[in-house]
């Protein structure tokens, strides 16, 4: 009997954990889809200037997803949980190459993952980002703030491929739905002499998209090595205990760990991606400075200290990171004697 | 009765409390040296001396270590920051001219404006990425209004500014982490320089 009964709680435990599958749990929006790689001499979309945009409702979604781009703090507490902006990560208002631009990222979607086995639009990729990259809530679907932003990379990205192959013109307006979906599909509307050189697939890999890989390191990457990196190239910016420095209430040099940046859900946090993003894009405006091993070095060292939880965490450290963090990074893991993910900080705090 | 008491023990400290916190420290008899250029309450004299007031304690005193050292090269203020040995006194002095009141400015957050008539204000705001120029707002703050390392902009003199953006271009500043001033600055014109110097000097 008691076996028995111990059987049944057993089928019952898995069917409850088989109920929590990837549909009903909260999917991996930020899983990495493999960057366009840097070669030598290629040419870059170079987005039309921002003076350029159309006026009318259609230029004001795209001017509001700038907006909201450059200051996200304005959803501070409705979306946004941290002190950061899009712009943080995304350089030049999401403009420039090999710094994730997003009109590389908005003919990159709708993609297919394997983690959720689902296809996502372009607009739940962004819900992603303020679920875990802004430790906040996901603007609703359809959302205003959805519709500028995808509009604004649209509009950056279309224009940009407009003049690479002399469409003149200006951008033509899509519907609401149409943006959100993101622009990698064969239905996806784009003028012929577009459609006809580029596939939905050549779109969707747009050099300068994502952040280019770097090569493995030399040695394996070591936080206390990524620590001296650290105080000779970071901290003069974002300061020795990495929480930034605020002006006028405003973080444009951003927090790298604690409550105040992306939390353990975040791509960011995973040691290649931000070497990728560093070695790129680190220090401001210099690009390239270090070599390889520091920028894994530094990776490892940013991302070995706590922030907040991983949204996805149902209580059981254990599980969350067997489930979700088979990749470079630190969550459950121990540093210095702390247990990474334990004491982490809230997501989406209801106060600053 | 102890009510009372407590209540009035509680405007005593609200009192004095308000009172130190307006007042700002005695000038350090150091300090009147560099207030005959700089003036007493460190507004600057132009074209003697910058604008001190609205700068951190932190850059002041790295700037006269900066100055001893001939990482910035003037041959007015090495003589004059020599005058200042050990860390305390120049702390002492920093501390001085940090408290000193300066002109409120109105802020501009990123993002308030989309597109700028104004060239250099679209520098301040916007940078140019197409040569790896990054916004100066981004380290300098929103107007300019600076914090910790980052000196203040907004208010100080054009002239002033102008000439430590051909400083850093000349190599005649120097003292930046990485390169990171010197590497902006030589990629401005000089007609960029005058405009950016401009605009900061007359935010309000």
């Amino acid at each position: 009997m008691k076996p028995a009964l111990m059987l049944m709680l057993g089928a019952a435990a898995v069917t409850a954990a088989h109920a929590q599958s990837p549909d009903t749990s909260l999917p991996d929006r930020q899983a990495q889809l493999p960057s366009s790689p840097k070669l030598e001499g290629q040419e870059y979309l170079i987005p039309r200037p921002l003076d350029s945009i159309p006026q009318g409702t259609f230029g004001d979604k795209v001017r509001l997803g700038y907006q909201l781009f450059v200051n996200t703090q304005q959803l501070r507490g409705k979306y946004v949980g941290n002190e950061l902006n899009c712009v943080n990560c995304h350089m030049d208002a999401g403009r420039k190459p090999n710094a994730s631009p997003i009109w590389g990222a908005f003919f990159a979607y709708p993609a297919y993952r394997k983690k959720n086995d689902k296809v996502n639009s372009f607009e739940e990729r962004i819900q992603g980002c303020f679920t875990y990259s802004m430790n906040g809530k996901a603007p609703p679907s359809g959302s205003p703030e959805l519709v500028a932003m995808s509009a604004y990379a649209y509009w950056l990205g279309m224009g940009g491929l407009m003049d690479q192959y002399g469409v003149a013109g200006e951008v033509p307006e899509l519907a609401d739905a149409e943006l959100l979906k993101g622009g990698k599909r064969e239905d996806f509307p784009a003028p012929d002499a577009i459609k006809t050189v580029l596939t939905v697939d050549a779109r969707a890999n747009l050099p300068g998209r994502g952040y280019p890989a770097i090569p493995k390191p030399e040695m394996p990457y070591d936080p206390s090595r990524g620590a001296l990196v650290y105080q000779a190239h970071c901290q003069s910016c974002h300061g020795a205990d990495g929480q930034g420095q605020a002006m006028a209430g405003v973080y444009a040099l951003p927090p790298l760990w604690g409550p105040q940046s992306f939390n353990w859900g975040a791509g960011m946090h995973r040691v290649n991606t931000a070497a990728f993003f560093i070695s790129e894009n680190m220090p401001l405006g210099k690009s390239v400075q270090l070599t390889p091993q520091q920028a894994w070095d530094v990776a490892a060292f940013i991302n070995a200290k706590e922030r907040p939880q991983d949204p996805r965490f149902e209580g059981n450290l254990d599980a969350t990171k067997s489930r979700y963090h088979k990749h470079d990074g630190y969550y459950g893991t121990s540093q210095d004697g702390v247990l990474l993910g334990k004491e982490a900080f809230p997501v989406f705090p209801a106060a600053k | 009765m102890t009510s009372k008491l407590i209540g009035a023990l509680g405007l005593w400290l609200i009192a004095t409390h308000g009172a130190q916190a307006t007042t700002a420290p005695a000038m350090p008899p150091q300090a009147a040296l560099c207030g005959s250029c700089h003036g007493s309450q460190g507004l600057g004299v132009e074209p003697l001396g910058p604008r001190l007031a609205g700068l951190s304690s932190e850059y002041i005193q790295k700037q006269i270590k900066d100055f001893q050292s001939s990482k910035r090269q003037n041959p007015t203020m090495r003589p004059m920051a020599m005058t200042l040995q050990g860390d305390a006194l120049i702390a002492q002095v920093a501390d001085y001219f940090a408290a000193q009141a300066v002109p409120s400015v109105s802020i501009q957050r990123r993002g308030e404006e989309v597109t700028f008539q104004d060239s250099a204000e679209r520098l301040a705001y916007q940078g140019d990425w197409s040569r790896e120029l990054p916004a100066c707002v981004t380290c300098h703050g929103p107007s300019g209004i600076g914090a910790g390392t980052f000196p203040r902009l907004a208010g100080q003199q054009a002239s002033y500014l102008k000439s430590q953006l051909l400083a850093w271009q000349s190599g005649t500043r120097q003292g930046d982490s990485d390169g990171m001033m010197a590497n902006v600055a030589n990629k401005l014109s000089a007609a960029e320089i005058d405009a950016i110097a401009h605009y900061f000097a007359n935010l309000k």
